[in-house]
C-alpha cells in the first residue's frame, strides 16, 4: 500500500512535470523527418523510419531514464520532501521501490505513446503494419529499467549530474557487453582476463536479445527472450538492494 | 539602459547577425565535392550489435546517396562509390536495395565489373532474393565479353528460375539464353519449366523452342520427353506430349 | 513509557522508531537523556558536536516550546527523535506506538509542485494505511479546520506561503496524531495566518494533542505553551513551565527571561 503510494505520487510528479512533451517533441520530429526522409532516402522510407524511429525512441527513453531516474532521490533531499515522507511509517525500501516503481510506469506511458506513434506512421508510409516494432520498443523498455534502476543506485551515491552521466555510461557499456567477453578472451593477461570477466558480469548484458535489427530485416540475436527479461529482472533487483542499503545509512 | 548604450547594443547584434548570415551564404558556392571521401572499415564497426549496425547502415545509406547526387551531374566521378555500398552493406548485409543502386551506379560511371562484384557479394548475402542472380545475368549478358558469356548469363537466370517470387519471363528468358549458348539440355529443362508454369501463350512459346530443340526422329524424340516426365505436373503431361508430338503417327 | 531509539543504530537497520504496541502507562510523551549528535563535516570529515547531552521532558498534554538561538541543535533533536538522525549515543522514548502516531511539519516545508492538495493529503494518508473512506473524511475535516477547501484542487506550487504551511499542518494532523512536532510553523506567515496556526495548536491541545513546536516567536511562546526548554550550543539549558519562566522574568515577560538564561 505505501509503495504504492509512493509509486503513484512519483508518477502523477513525472508525468505532469511536462514528460509528456518528450512524446509530443518526438511526435513532431518523426513527423518531419518522415517528410524529409522520404525525400532523400530513394525510396528506402519505410526502413528509415522504423529504423530510425526506433532509434529515436531508445535515445528519448535514455535521456528520461538517466535524468529523471537520477533526480528522483536527490530532489526529494534537496527539497526535503523526505522529512515529510520518512516522518510517517515508511521504510527506505518501501521508498526506493515506490520511487522506482513510479518512474516505471512513467517510463512505460512515454514509451508506449513514443511506439504507437511511430507503429501507426510506419503502417501509414509502408502500408502494412510491423508487430515485430511493438515488440522491439518492449525490449528497449526492459533496457530502460535497468538503467533506470543503476541510475537510482548512483543516485544515491553521487550527484544528480554524475549519476545520470553513470547511467547513460551503463547503456552503452550494455550494448557492448559481448565485446568485454571478447576482450577477456583475447587477451594474454591473467590480469585482463580476471578483470575483463568482473566488468562482463557487473555490467549490465543489454545486447543479449537484439530485435531491433530484425525490423529493417537484419537478423537480430539472443538467447530465450523470458531468460533474457528473467535476467533483467534480477539485475535490477540487485541494484535496487543496493541502492535501499545505501539509502538507508543516510541521515537528512 | 540609455538610448545610446540601447543602440550600441543593437548595432553590435545587427554587425554580428551580418557577419553569421555572410559567412553561411558564401559557403556553398565556395564548396568543391571532393569525389575521394573518408570511408570507415567495415570492420571498425563488427563488434557493434546488430541494431546499431542497421542504424548506422542507414545513416552512411543516405550519405552515399548525397555523394551520388553531388557527382553523378558533376564531376562523374563516383570513386568513393564502392567503399561507401560495400560500408552499407557490410553493417547491413540484408539492406538489397544498397547493392542494386550500387550496382546500376557503376555502370553509370563504366565501371561494370565493380557492378557484378558487388551484386555477386549481395547474393552471397542474399541467396533467396531473385533480383540478384537475375541482374548478374543481365550485366554478364550485356557488358561480359567472350565466348561463353550467354552461357553464363543463362546459368544466372537459370538460378533465378528456381527461386521463389520470380516473375514468370524469368525461366524464358533463361531457356531462351541456354539455347543461344549451346546449352541445350539447359535449354530444353527451362522450356519444360515455362511450359509447366506458364499461362496458353507461354505454353505455345515454350512448344515452339522444345519444337526445335528435342530431336526430330521419333524414338529419340519420346526418350527425350520421357526423360522429362518427373519434372512435368501429372495432370499436364498428356497434353505436353499431345502438344510435342503433334503432326507424328 | 517504551524503550526506542537507544545509542547508535547497528548498521542496516531501518529509522523506524522501535517501539512497541502497548498503551502509555506514564504521562510522559517525550523523555531525552543525554543525547549526543556528532557529524563529520568537510571533506577531512572533521567531526562536530552538535548535540552534547540533551536531557528533554515532554509531558502527556502539553504544549511544549523548544527555544533557542540559531544553531542551538533544536531541529537535530526533532530529527532524531523522528528517526531522520540516528543519535550517536543517549536515550530517547517516545510515548506513542510509533510514527504512525506522530505528526510532523518540517521548517520551511517544500511539497510536490504538481500534486493538488487534495492529492497531497490522499499521498499522506495512504501512507498511514489508511483505510479509503476514513481518509477522504479526515481530508474533509482537516481541509475545513486549516481552511484550505477552496484551494483543495490547485496544484501546490501556486499556493502561497501561507497555503503551503497550512496545508504543512493539514498534512501533520491527517492521522489524527498524539504527539504533533512543528518545526517553526509560523515562519513567513501574515498576522492572520499566525493567528489561525496559533487556533490550530490550541484546538490540538484541547483534544488532549500533546505539541512540541520550535519557535522564535516568544510572544506566540507565551500565549500557547505551558512548558518550554531552552537550548544553547547543544544543550538544554532550562526547561520548566512558563509560568516559572515568567515568575523569573526580568521584566516579568519571555523575552527578558530567554535574553537572561542564553546569555547567563
Amino acid at each position: 500500500m505505501r509503495v504504492a503510494a509512493v509509486a503513484l505520487n512519483t508518477f502523477r510528479e513525472t508525468i505532469r512535470d511536462r514528460i509528456l512533451g518528450v512524446i509530443i517533441l518526438f511526435a513532431l520530429a518523426m513527423i518531419v523527418a518522415s517528410l524529409w526522409l522520404a525525400s532523400i532516402s530513394l525510396g528506402q522510407e519505410d526502413r528509415m523510419i522504423k529504423d530510425f524511429g526506433l532509434a529515436a525512441i531508445s535515445v528519448f527513453g535514455l535521456i528520461v531514464a538517466a535524468f529523471v531516474a537520477a533526480s528522483l532521490v536527490r530532489k526529494e533531499v534537496e527539497k526535503r520532501t523526505v522529512f515529510i515522507i520518512f516522518s510517517k511509517p515508511v521504510s527506505r525500501s518501501e521508498f526506493i521501490w515506490g520511487k522506482f516503481l513510479g518512474l516505471a510506469a512513467t517510463m512505460l506511458t512515454v514509451l508506449t505513446g513514443m511506439t504507437v506513434f511511430l507503429f501507426a506512421l510506419a503502417w501509414v508510409v509502408a502500408g502494412s503494419p510491423s508487430g515485430s516494432l511493438l515488440l522491439a520498443g518492449l525490449l528497449v523498455f526492459l533496457q530502460l529499467l535497468v538503467v533506470m534502476a543503476m541510475t537510482m543506485l548512483f543516485s544515491t551515491m553521487t550527484s544528480a549530474i554524475l549519476a545520470s552521466v553513470w547511467g547513460i555510461c551503463v547503456y552503452a557499456a550494455g550494448q557492448l557487453s559481448h565485446n568485454v567477453l571478447s576482450l577477456s578472451r583475447l587477451g594474454h593477461s591473467e590480469v585482463t582476463h580476471v578483470l575483463s570477466t568482473a566488468v562482463f558480469f557487473v555490467v549490465p548484458n543489454l545486447s543479449a536479445v537484439d530485435l531491433r535489427a530484425a525490423v529493417v530485416g537484419e537478423a537480430g540475436h539472443g538467447t530465450t527472450l523470458l531468460a533474457w527479461c528473467a535476467y533483467l529482472v534480477a539485475y535490477l533487483v540487485i541494484a535496487l538492494f543496493a541502492a535501499t542499503w545505501i539509502f538507508a545509512r543516510k541521515e537528512f | 539602459m540609455s538610448l545610446p548604450r540601447r543602440l550600441l547594443a543593437l548595432a553590435a547584434v545587427a554587425v554580428c547577425v551580418a557577419v553569421v548570415i555572410a559567412y553561411q551564404a558564401d559557403r556553398p558556392a565556395a564548396a568543391t565535392p571532393n569525389p575521394v571521401v573518408f570511408v570507415p572499415s567495415p570492420g571498425f564497426y563488427k563488434n557493434f550489435s546488430p541494431s546499431v549496425r542497421a542504424t548506422l547502415a542507414d545513416v552512411y545509406w543516405l550519405q552515399t546517396i548525397q555523394y551520388y547526387g553531388e557527382h553523378v551531374k558533376t564531376d562523374h566521378r563516383l570513386d568513393s562509390l564502392p567503399a561507401m555500398v560495400r560500408l552499407v552493406t557490410s553493417l547491413s548485409p540484408h539492406f538489397t536495395e544498397a547493392y542494386f543502386f550500387g550496382a546500376f551506379s557503376m555502370i553509370d560511371v563504366g565501371r561494370p565489373a565493380t557492378a557484378y562484384a558487388l551484386l555477386q557479394q549481395g547474393y552471397r548475402a542474399n541467396p533467396r532474393d531473385w533480383r540478384f542472380p537475375f541482374y548478374l545475368g543481365f550485366f554478364a549478358y550485356t557488358y561480359a565479353s567472350g565466348a561463353h558469356k550467354d552461357a553464363v548469363a543463362a546459368q544466372w537466370y537459370a538460378d533465378a528460375a528456381r527461386l521463389p517470387g520470380r516473375p514468370e519471363f524469368v525461366p524464358r528468358l533463361a531457356a531462351e539464353l541456354a539455347m543461344k549458348g549451346s546449352a541445350k539440355q539447359t535449354a530444353i529443362d527451362l522450356w519444360t519449366q515455362v511450359y509447366c508454369q506458364g499461362d496458353k501463350y507461354a505454353r505455345q512459346k515454350a512448344v515452339t523452342a522444345l519444337d526445335g530443340l528435342l530431336p526430330t526422329d521419333k524414338v529419340a524424340r519420346e526418350r527425350a520427353v520421357a526423360r522429362l516426365e518427373p519434372a512435368v505436373p501429372r495432370a499436364l503431361f498428356a497434353q505436353f506430349v499431345a502438344d510435342l508430338f503433334q503432326g507424328y503417327k | 513509557m517504551r524503550a526506542a531509539v537507544t545509542s547508535a543504530q547497528a548498521p542496516g537497520r531501518e529509522h523506524d522508531v522501535t517501539l512497541t504496541a502497548d498503551r502509555p502507562t506514564t504521562t510522559r510523551m517525550l523523555e531525552i537523556a543525554g543525547l549526543h549528535k556528532t557529524v563529520a563535516v568537510g571533506f577531512r570529515r572533521r567531526k562536530v558536536d552538535i548535540l552534547k547531552g540533551v536531557d528533554l521532558e515532554v509531558h502527556d498534554g502539553d504544549v511544549f516550546g523548544l527555544l533557542g538561538p540559531n544553531g542551538a541543535g533544536k531541529t537535530t533533536t526533532l530529527k532524531v527523535v523522528l528517526g531522520l538522525m540516528r543519535p550517536t549515543s543517549g536515550n530517547v522514548a517516545l510515548g506513542v506506538a510509533g510514527l504512525s502516531e506522530l505528526g510532523y511539519l518540517p521548517e520551511n516545508p517544500y511539497f510536490y509542485d504538481y500534486l493538488t492538495g487534495t492529492e497531497f493529503l490522499r499521498f499522506c494518508g495512504r501512507l498511514f494505511s489508511m483505510d479509503a473512506r476514513e481518509r477522504e473524511r479526515r481530508i474533509a475535516a482537516i481541509l475545513a479546520d486549516v481552511g484550505l477547501q477552496s484551494a483543495a484542487g490547485v496544484q501546490l506550487r501556486k499556493y502561497s506561503k501561507g497555503m503551503l504551511q497550512r496545508i504543512g499542518i493539514a498534512q501533520a494532523l491527517i492521522n489524527e496524531p498524539r504527539f504533533v512536532l512543528l518545526d517553526e510553523p509560523m515562519t513567513g506567515l501574515d498576522p492572520i495566518g499566525r493567528v489561525e496556526v496559533k487556533e490550530i495548536i490550541q484546538r490540538l491541545h484541547e483534544r488532549g494533542t500533546t505539541v512540541l513546536f520550535n519557535s522564535h516567536v516568544l510572544s506566540d511562546v507565551a500565549a500557547l505553551c505551558t512548558r518550554i526548554a531552552i537550548m544553547r550550543d547543544g544543550r538544554v539549558i532550562w526547561q520548566g513551565t512558563v509560568d516559572d519562566a515568567l515568575a523569573s522574568s526580568p521584566a516579568g515577560d519571555l523575552e527578558s527571561f530567554f535574553m537572561q538564561v542564553v546569555r547567563s
